[in-house]
């Protein structure tokens, strides 16, 4: 922005603003030089489709740390986003059986689930968000109470085993594609052709990563460009400021739990019709990954700073590197190791680059 | 002075000087009053047997919350306890069956592999304080990265499975009691007479596990270090105010790091306890949450995550009430996952009573 209204800017400011720009995106650089070194070293990984395996299996985490991103820039931390999920798994599984069973037709069962679990899913976000704001209970002390609610509820429910019963239809939704190319060319829209067996069909854009994209762009929205959004960012840059300022301080910070909680449910919702299961710990290994994709896309954990957009790049890093190493043979416990490195180097480098600008 | 009278005045009996005490100690008398309940309500919850039982199984969270404790009385936290727990059992125990297999006695192998790993569970403390104080990384980022690293190692040392074929010598010093006692007919000490048939074991009276000498060492030293020595005032006054501890000439970066590295190691006494314990190494799983139920016992046990504040005993207090809550449930017939329930419970309450009293420390 300012180096285009800068009327012939001098060398050395050029120079400068070269490398604040190339600071500003040195995710962006290294998600690209990531993505080059898998082409080279997985096997099958310069592919089309591979794009394609990456997002299905990142879906989870995009949710998540779009849940985080809302929490972490009101300066606060949402560690029950992964248990959020389990729950919401379960929930969406129980309540669909129950409807099939009663003799809803699959479709609409799964609609009248899904749409339950959404609003049985904000109640944990309201929990937290009512102790953070109205108890000044510390957020890292409310949601990891929130784990255990969440967590204990969901073992009743499922009484220690997985949830299961999903109709035919939802493994179809969560696995299925939006458009299918037959060899002789012909195209389908949802509805995979039958062909002979051993016959491929080309297979383009899965269903679950259409609908995240869509609501992470719902929620990019939300937070970049609506008031509610502005709202968020003046609570982490200043609360006393916010509070002065006329925001409801404490409604906004009910609503960012509530947010986070509800993009976790549907993560939840999203995983049963993925992996047609679900259980209390789905989400237990997921939390560092989100954070870490809100803190690799550079916002800060004391709060008022980061972007949907960053986040998705940070997110975005972590599903190169966890399909890249699959596809590399390698086992994928490296892939916590340098999820772990990359974490504390991109907060050193956030830092050294804010020293320089 | 008036200001006490005032309160006194306001709260009714939470002013008086009983009130406070209670407010103060919550977290004890709680855990009294529970211990009371449940010899009501659980069959054979007050007994030996059981109250060994708890403390011997605790012996880990104790550890980890002892660590947690220095650390969040500077103000920090230390997410990658348990995981570096996880690397300090499956790393012992690939080093046990390294020695082994190079023909070295089980007895030296323990030795060695023991000495490796307590020095090597410095290496996590020291990188987590020095990305801390040089590079400025929060707390919480940084001993989460480590969470991650720590755990992609253990991965790959146990390969993802318990690590097994270790000394059967292990588990025997783990589980085993200070005396054995048959009433009437013999003592014997650290072991069951060589000629007392296995299937009657029950029939000892076992006394005193030998983890509970060991824990109690432990914390009395710790507790110690922290009330006592210059260690510790220094651990209060970072926690207190930053500015002023370097003000008055406390090396703050350098204690910091100690912090850190003493919270790592005690990880890494821990992971090697697990391996006395359970005869295998384990490495930590994702669901089991260590780090969490040990910042959980330190708040319960009355600590502030904003610094400055908490005790050694107070956590140890944290971790029995944890621990005695789920114990009990279970003696009493109550289904196993209320307990998670019951301790996200109990934190919100632990932190509302903490509000309501401030300065009671």
């Amino acid at each position: 922005m300012s180096d285009k209204t800068a009327s012939v800017p001098a060398a050395g400011q050029r120079g400068k603003s070269l490398a604040s720009t190339l600071g500003k995106s040195w995710v962006l650089i290294f998600l690209l030089l990531e993505t080059v070194y898998f082409c080279f070293r997985s096997e099958g990984f310069a592919n089309p489709n591979s794009l394609q395996i990456m997002l299905f299996y990142g879906v989870l985490v995009f949710l998540l740390a779009t849940a985080e991103l809302f929490v972490i820039v009101t300066g606060g931390i949402d560690l029950s986003v992964g248990y959020v999920l389990g729950f919401a798994s379960i929930i969406s599984i129980k309540v669909i059986e129950k409807l099939t069973g009663m003799g809803l037709d699959p479709g609409l069962a799964l609609l009248l689930g899904v749409a339950a679990t959404l609003v049985v899913g904000l109640i944990p976000g309201l929990i937290n968000g009512w102790l953070v704001a109205y108890l000044k209970v510390p957020p890292f002390i409310a949601t990891f109470a929130m784990v255990g609610v969440c967590h204990g509820i969901s073992e009743l429910i499922i009484n220690g085993v997985y949830a299961m019963g999903l109709p035919k239809l939802a493994s179809d939704i969560g696995s299925g594609h939006m458009l299918y190319i037959a060899p002789g060319g012909a195209l389908s829209l949802f509805q995979k052709p039958v062909v002979e067996r051993g016959v491929s069909v080309l297979e383009i854009v899965p269903n679950i990563v259409v609908v995240t994209a869509v609501v992470v762009a719902i929620f990019a929205f939300l937070l970049s460009r609506t008031k509610f959004g502005r709202h968020v960012y003046a609570i982490g840059g200043n609360m006393d400021a916010a509070e002065r300022a006329g925001i409801p301080v404490k409604r906004r910070i009910l609503g960012v739990y509530a947010t986070s909680s509800f993009l976790a449910s549907l993560a939840g919702v999203v995983y049963a019709f993925m992996y047609v299961s679900g259980k209390a710990d789905a989400g237990a290994s997921l939390l560092l990954d989100s954070i870490a994709a809100v803190v690799i896309g550079g916002a800060s954990l004391f709060g008022g700073s980061g972007t949907v957009g960053r986040t998705m790049v940070g997110a975005l890093i972590i599903a190169v590197l966890d399909l890249g190493l699959r596809m590399s043979g390698t086992p994928t416990f490296d892939k916590y190791i340098l999820v772990g490195v990359i974490l504390i180097l991109a907060v050193i480098m956030e830092r050294y680059m804010q020293e320089r600008a | 002075m008036n200001g006490e009278s005032a309160a006194r005045d306001g709260k009714g009996f939470l002013g008086t000087r009983a009130g406070q005490a209670l407010a103060t100690n919550w977290a004890a008398f709680f855990l009294v009053l529970m211990l009371i309940t449940f010899s009501l309500t659980g069959r054979n919850f007050l007994s030996i047997v059981n109250f060994q039982n708890v403390v011997h199984l605790q012996t880990v969270p104790l550890l980890l919350a002892i660590a947690e404790t220095f650390v969040i009385i500077t103000g920090g936290i230390d997410l990658s306890v348990g995981f570096v727990m996880g690397l300090a059992s499956v790393g012992a125990a690939k080093l046990m069956q390294l020695f082994l297999a190079s023909g070295l006695t089980p007895g030296l192998s323990i030795a060695l592999s023991m000495l490796i790993v307590l020095a090597g569970s410095l290496v996590p403390g020291l990188v987590n304080g020095i990305v801390i104080t040089k590079f400025k990384v929060p707390p919480f980022i940084a001993t989460m990265g480590m969470f991650g690293i720590a755990n992609g190692l253990a991965l790959r040392i146990s390969q993802g499975y318990p690590m097994i074929g270790l000394p059967d010598v292990l588990p025997k010093i783990g589980n085993s009691y200070l005396l054995y006692v048959r009433p009437g007919d013999f003592v014997s000490f650290f072991a069951k007479p060589e000629n007392f048939p296995d299937n009657r074991v029950r029939e000892l009276l076992r006394l005193i596990p030998l983890s509970l000498p060991f824990i109690l060492i432990v914390i009395a030293a710790l507790a110690f270090t922290l009330r006592r020595g210059r260690f510790g005032r220094h651990t209060y006054a970072l926690g207190g105010s930053m500015d002023a501890s370097i003000r008055s000439g406390i090396a703050v970066d350098a204690h910091l790091v100690k912090v850190y590295v003493l919270s790592s190691a005690l990880a890494g006494l821990a992971g090697l306890f697990n391996i006395f314990q359970t005869g295998i190494g384990n490495y930590t799983t994702f669901n089991a949450q260590y780090e969490f139920f040990a910042v959980a016992a330190v708040v319960v046990g009355g600590a502030s995550l904003a610094g400055g504040k908490g005790r050694i005993w107070s956590s140890v207090v944290g971790v029995l009430v944890l621990a005695f809550l789920e114990n009990g449930l279970a003696i009493s017939g109550v289904k196993p996952f209320y307990r998670y329930i019951a301790v996200g419970v109990l934190l919100v309450v632990a932190v509302v009573i903490d509000k309501l009293f401030p300065d009671m420390r």
